[in-house]
């Protein structure tokens, strides 16, 4: 593939913007969508890169056809995506329920927005539930959740190159702020970085003739017995448990010594991060923890801050209404730490709240 | 100074509207209100928002009114009028809404010739989500995602609503395309459209072509003059199928 | 063709130009300068995609300074779910206000083509198109890029530079970038309106040492939530 970036440069960009540019760089080769706020401009400037590097496009009737028709692309052996927020993600949920149940290797970009339902167009954390347990299943999904435009750039070349490596739907969830937040990032092409980009191959479609001898390839996505389902369901679970130590990531400052830590995730861990930096400075011991993967969630590394903090307390803060909170306490059932919570459902969180947050329970 | 006349049902805590500046929503909407007074259905009448900029009117008539879904109006109309035959019940929304996201919903009801009345307002792309392609947007025409120009070879050509539901519907449903240029047309076309719905016929449909200087960048004239002279030839104005009359084809 | 930003006459000022590259930044800029100096001025969001209404706190701050904004405030046009592209109706006769007019206008495919949508634009004589370029925003980022995007917008009658990396901007970065434009502006035909470097900069990047007009501004857009 010819490089797209030449020499890594600095750029001012957008979030949006920077998704499009990860996926041309990353070797995509369809976007699929639908119209949607705030993700918007990741189809506006796809639409305008694409044709210059001969990638594809196509704007589908509605966020269905969009997920199942990403489904199509990457099955005969493309490398396709998409884009959407808020009830354009519920809808996607049929489709990104037969990528985990046909480990089909999509990548979605998700740009939060406030809900339920059509809520605002805004900004929330409110897709957290949706997009590492949506659907009828078991939550078979690789979900990265970025703070940043070098992140949302870095993720997703990364989450391609995870999807077809080990074939589960690969999410990269932001949000209403940092699709339109300004920036600087820092673009590059993956090999210039010693990132080989995996090719992608096809599960249908595949080369020789079958009048020849190639075997037909058929695909299952149901099963006629309970037994026959519990042992496909079984086998993922297995390997994606087996994987969880590969995949899972996670940030964690100051929690060597830490009264109260701090778990939040995406672009409120940027305020926790200036939170615990102003609380230290204060004499208060406050640490650190923030999941990068939600999906798999890295439980054990949480665990362990807690054990060797001795903290006391974990200062949950989501622009949710527990969402995180509930997917932490699941993950650490059975920590005898107390948990506080800050929630702000669809409304940004700044290092303030936070600060007085921790004041108020210690 | 004389107030303008307005219809009795519009909702006036909620005016001046919240269109933008030569945007046709507000013609479509006199010419509703004003059919809503004449036929005397205000107390009767349901009235359904779909998602994008139709969404606007959603506090327009002093009439009960509900926002939906982007593209789920017509099913939540269908619920109301399945379930209390008597309210009259009025599902708006754009082209996108309609023939893309709720297309299957347009067509099973007019398959179903449910006695629903829907209108819906093609102004050629997604006003509300800033400009981006729809299924009416015209070959050649530039938009958000489609910088390049339509392109018919991989995009396919503009969605022809009433005609196809038109093919879809016995012959007691009303389809008819009208135009915010021809107002007395258009209000005919309203009229007759609800008519249908309250006669117990069946399936009535009315697509309205409008503007959108906002999303095209025209001023007032280059606005005018894209809706009769680029979108009237492209998508025939008149009525495909009427029940209670002689049709004006 | 020639450009002053020093004009006595009444100023009637459009910046135009791509998606992020600081359009509003330098209209609200300019239009306190101005104000700063006594005149009258009115601020007009054209910016239909994304209006500069996230800066809620800081419309409030140029009302009481006595400017005249319009643009939507967040609670005038929001409660209606879904939003996005909204003109305000006082925006398309934002020209039959009396003194200094200055627009920030939205991008995107039909970009400067905005202007269609304010009554008498077209015909004033008043009216400069200032199309605002970051050299480090990845559409014009080279030269070639610069020329084929100064050519889409149409009319532009001239340049603002605005080379900036946000809290990263260095002088070099400065400079490169805005080589790069100065070069295709002169290549053109497209006269340099000024120089806008943040205010921060203002010892690195002295005035004197430029033969164009340097303009330091206060950025505004880091201070609303995105």
């Amino acid at each position: 593939m010819p490089r797209i970036i030449g020499n890594p440069k600095k750029s001012f960009v957008t979030g949006n913007e920077t998704a499009a540019w990860a996926c041309l760089v990353a070797g995509a080769d369809m976007m699929f969508g639908y119209p949607i706020t705030p993700q918007n401009e990741i189809m506006h400037y796809w639409t305008r890169l694409a044709p210059k590097h001969g990638r594809g496009f196509l704007q589908t009737e509605d966020e269905l056809s969009a997920g199942f028709t990403v489904c199509g692309s990457v099955q005969c052996g493309k490398k396709a995506f998409t884009a959407t927020a808020g009830p354009g993600n519920v809808l996607m949920q049929e489709p990104f329920g037969m990528a985990e149940a046909m480990r089909l290797p999509l990548l979605a970009i998700i740009q939060q927005r406030g809900g339920p339902s059509s809520g605002t167009v805004v900004y929330s954390q409110q897709e957290v539930t949706l997009t590492t347990f949506g659907g009828n299943g078991e939550g078979m999904r690789i979900v990265y959740s970025t703070a940043s435009h070098q992140e949302i750039y870095d993720y997703t070349i990364k989450g391609f190159n995870v999807a077809w490596k080990y074939r589960f739907p690969v999410f990269i969830l932001g949000d209403g702020y940092q699709a339109k937040m300004r920036e600087p990032l820092e673009m590059y092409d993956p090999e210039d970085r010693g990132i080989e980009m995996i090719k992608p191959y096809p599960l249908i479609g595949l080369e020789g003739k079958i009048s020849a001898g190639r075997e037909p390839q058929h695909l299952c996505n149901i099963y006629s017995l309970e037994e026959e389902l519990y042992e496909v369901v079984m086998k993922v679970a297995a390997e994606y448990e087996a994987l969880e130590d590969t995949i899972v990531e996670y940030d964690e400052k100051y929690c060597n010594d830490a009264d109260i830590i701090i778990v939040s995730h995406g672009v409120v861990s940027r305020a926790a991060d200036d939170a615990v930096k102003a609380l230290r400075a204060q004499g208060i011991k406050a640490g650190y923890f923030r999941p990068i993967t939600l999906r798999p969630y890295p439980r054990k590394q949480l665990r362990a801050a807690i054990a060797k903090s001795g903290a006391k307390k974990l200062l949950i803060a989501e622009s949710a209404y527990g969402q995180l909170d509930r997917l932490t306490k699941q993950e650490i059932f059975g920590e005898n730490v107390k948990i506080e919570n800050l929630f702000k459902p669809g409304v940004g969180i700044i290092d303030y709240d936070i600060i007085s947050k921790v004041k108020s329970v210690l | 100074m004389l107030a303008p006349a307005v219809p009795k049902s519009w909702y006036l805590p909620s005016k001046p509207h919240k269109f933008c500046p030569g945007c046709g929503h507000g013609i479509v909407l006199k010419a509703l209100g004003e059919v809503i007074d004449e036929l005397q259905i205000q107390d009767q009448a349901i009235f359904g928002c779909d998602i994008g900029c139709s969404l606007l009117a959603w506090d327009f008539f002093a009439c009960d009114s509900t926002q939906t879904h982007h593209g789920r109006t017509t099913p939540v109309m269908v619920g109301i009028k399945r379930s209390r035959p008597e309210l009259t019940c009025i599902g708006y929304m754009g082209d996108g809404g309609g023939y893309s996201i709720g297309s299957q919903h347009l067509l099973n009801a007019a398959v179903r010739n449910e006695k629903v009345t829907l209108i819906l307002v093609n102004n050629t792309n997604y006003g509300m989500t800033g400009g981006q392609m729809a299924p009416t947007t015209l070959p050649g025409q530039k938009t958000e995602t489609s910088p390049y120009g339509r392109d018919p070879e991989t995009t396919g050509y503009p969605t022809m609503g009433p005609e196809f539901l038109a093919e879809l519907t016995p012959d007691s449903a009303y389809i008819a395309r009208a135009t915010v240029s021809k107002y007395k047309q258009l209000k005919k076309y309203l009229k007759s459209a609800l008519k249908n719905q309250m006669e117990g016929n069946g399936f009535s449909f009315v697509e309205v072509l409008s503007t959108c200087p906002t999303n095209w960048r025209t001023n007032a004239q280059q606005s005018w003059n894209f809706l009769e002279d680029e979108m009237e030839k492209y998508f025939p104005v008149g009525e495909l199928k009427n029940p209670l009359g002689k049709g004006d084809k | 063709m020639s450009f002053s930003i020093n004009s006595t006459g009444r100023i009637i000022e459009a910046y135009i130009g791509e998606y992020a590259s600081g359009k509003s930044e330098m209209a609200i800029n300019r239009a306190l300068d101005l104000k700063n100096q006594g005149r009258q001025v009115t601020l007009v969001d054209l910016d239909t995609v994304e209006p500069f209404y996230t800066l809620r706190t800081l419309k409030k701050v140029l009302e009481a300074m006595g400017m005249k904004v319009i643009s939507f405030a967040r609670e005038d046009s929001f409660g209606l779910g879904e939003t996005g592209a909204m003109l305000n109706p006082k925006a398309r006769w934002a020209l039959m206000n009396e003194g200094d007019i200055i627009m920030d206008i939205g991008y995107g495919v039909q970009g400067a083509k905005t202007l269609n949508l304010v009554e008498g634009a077209n015909e004033s004589s008043e009216l400069k198109i200032l199309a605002v370029i970051n050299g480090t925003r990845p559409m014009t980022d080279s030269k070639e890029k610069i020329r084929e995007y100064l050519t889409e917008l149409g009319r532009v009658d001239a340049i603002v530079l605005n080379t900036h990396l946000g809290d990263e901007t260095t002088v070099e970065i400065i400079k490169m970038g805005n080589d790069l434009i100065q070069e295709v502006g002169c290549e053109m035909g497209i006269p340099i309106a000024y120089m806008a470097v943040n205010e921060d900069l203002h010892e690195l990047v002295p005035a004197e040492k430029y033969a164009m007009q340097v303009k330091y501004i206060k950025r505004y857009m880091p201070g609303a939530m995105w």
